[in-house]
């Protein structure tokens, strides 16, 4: 388990409150590393061939497997445990802020006055922007209020929550400062683009900064910058990039039309944000982001993988079922590329590729074969 | 997940019950190096702490009154079905 950072955004926790969040983080790695597998194991040795036996033939599909494996004892006890642990996991974070959330709303006034080495980064917020509907029907992944909702005025409280809880869901292994993805998607970059020197760059629905602080960092000379729906996490991510000394200029804006000028970033990314908007936004982000690229420019989306046999699509989309990532099971049977195509790219620039990070089963919670989704196009 | 929703409700529970017992279990753990190095109490004196007989007497009520309480539901859940039981054989007061 990798010790989180604790940068002066994150609220300080008790004895109990620490011990509280440890134990939330190790039963996550316990269920992905040692339940989760199970259920795999039982499809394979009891559901598929009782299945095969009744109907003389394999489950023809994701939705037939849904129907035999949520009637298994075994599926049915990792999927309860699964649920309980994202509720603890949210709660073990929220008491530590909801005690010292006046202190950290003052502390993030005062870290966003102040600047940050040479260059100042800025929020600029906008109350007049509507909250898309795919983030208030629903609590995404259970936190309450989502990203957007500010329970008191200037508010961080939603990202305080989201920082401390990502890092619980996969066990400590999205690093001490949530990197990870950010990680990934610039070792990517590295391996495939090694000449990519942007001097501009977006990352769409950045919440708390995490991964934009790492293209901040791995390209010091450009002019990088956030953009979010959501008022709290914006707040918290800027006095968080202050707080770190990493000059991002964030904005709260809705990726699927943005204010900037035509060919404004050398690159746009994101990181597992495209499942967590919907059928109609996901075009309208695309085509944005082609809008939004210079000529040459390259998009950049991290995702989730959707699975490649049925028992592992139905895994899955567990979250979808069960913890509020209501679009992601639609995102099972899209083919990005054609959405990317649909959204003016040209189809030889754009390629779905898969890359594998280094994690190990008790940080992978929906199947042990684990690769993330990159959606790649050039603006040609 | 379940078809019976007081199953989802008794796992929900149970999970939560063992987040705060690792609370508790860490709290003890940090009680006794605090005691070790701050006023000599050794986690080997505890280890090998052995109760005498008023202590171990007092201990043996508490475990007896922890089961009682624990399994208390299911003492009126039995005399709920004897009594059920019994008015289904009385005869009706009206006979």
């Amino acid at each position: 388990m990798t010790a989180f950072k604790q940068h002066p955004m994150v609220p300080q926790t008790t004895h109990d409150e620490q011990a509280r969040q440890d134990f939330v983080s190790a039963l996550r790695g316990h269920l992905s590393g040692r339940l989760m597998p199970g259920a795999y194991q039982i499809y394979a040795a009891r559901v598929e061939p009782a299945f095969r036996a009744k109907h003389g033939r394999a489950p023809k599909d994701e939705h037939e497997v849904r129907q035999v494996m949520t009637q298994d004892p075994y599926y049915q006890f990792w999927s309860a445990m699964q649920r309980r642990s994202q509720e603890l996991l949210w709660e073990s974070v929220i008491d530590p802020t909801e005690r010292q959330l006046p202190a950290l709303i003052d502390r993030a006034r005062k870290l966003g006055q102040r600047g940050a080495a040479k260059r100042r980064g800025r929020l600029r917020l906008d109350p007049q922007l509507t909250v898309p509907k795919y983030h208030t029907a629903a609590d995404i992944h259970l936190q309450p209020g989502g990203y957007h909702t500010d329970f008191t005025a200037d508010d961080v409280a939603a990202g305080a929550i989201y920082d401390k809880g990502i890092n619980l869901y996969m066990g400590g292994a999205l690093g001490e400062e949530n990197n990870l993805m950010g990680d990934t998607l610039l070792a990517y970059v590295r391996e495939k683009h090694p000449d990519l020197k942007p001097r501009s760059i977006l990352d769409v629905g950045c919440a708390i900064g995490n991964g934009t602080v790492v293209w901040a960092r791995a390209f010091p000379k450009a002019r990088v910058h956030g953009i979010d729906v959501g008022a709290p996490v914006l707040r918290y991510a800027h006095a968080r990039a202050q707080a770190l000394g990493v000059a991002i200029d964030f904005s709260q804006q809705n990726a699927e039309h943005t204010e900037f000028a035509d060919g404004s970033f050398d690159l746009v990314v994101s990181h597992i944000v495209l499942h967590e908007t919907s059928k109609s936004a996901l075009t309208r982000v695309l085509a944005e982001c082609r809008r939004l690229l210079k000529p040459g420019g390259l998009m950049l989306h991290l995702e989730i993988p959707r699975g490649r046999t049925d028992i592992e699509k139905f895994m899955y989309n567990w979250e979808s079922y069960n913890n509020n990532e209501t679009f992601s099971r639609y995102m099972t049977d899209l083919d990005l590329k054609a959405e990317a195509v649909k959204a003016g790219f040209a189809a030889d620039a754009v390629l779905v590729d898969e890359f594998t990070p280094k994690l190990d089963v008790a940080q992978m919670n929906y199947s042990e074969h684990f690769f993330w989704k990159i959606l790649a196009a050039f603006n040609r | 997940m379940f078809d019976d929703p007081a199953v989802d409700q008794l796992y929900a529970a149970y999970v939560t019950l063992a987040t705060e017992l690792s609370v508790a279990f860490e709290r003890i753990d940090t009680l006794e190096r605090l005691l070790e190095t701050q006023s000599g109490l050794s986690r080997e004196a505890i280890r090998n702490y052995q109760p005498d007989e008023l202590v171990s007497a007092e201990r043996q009520r508490q475990r007896i009154e922890l089961a009682e309480r624990l399994l208390r539901p299911f003492r009126d859940f039995r005399e709920q079905r004897i009594a059920r039981a019994n008015r289904l054989s009385d005869t009706s007061p009206s006979d």
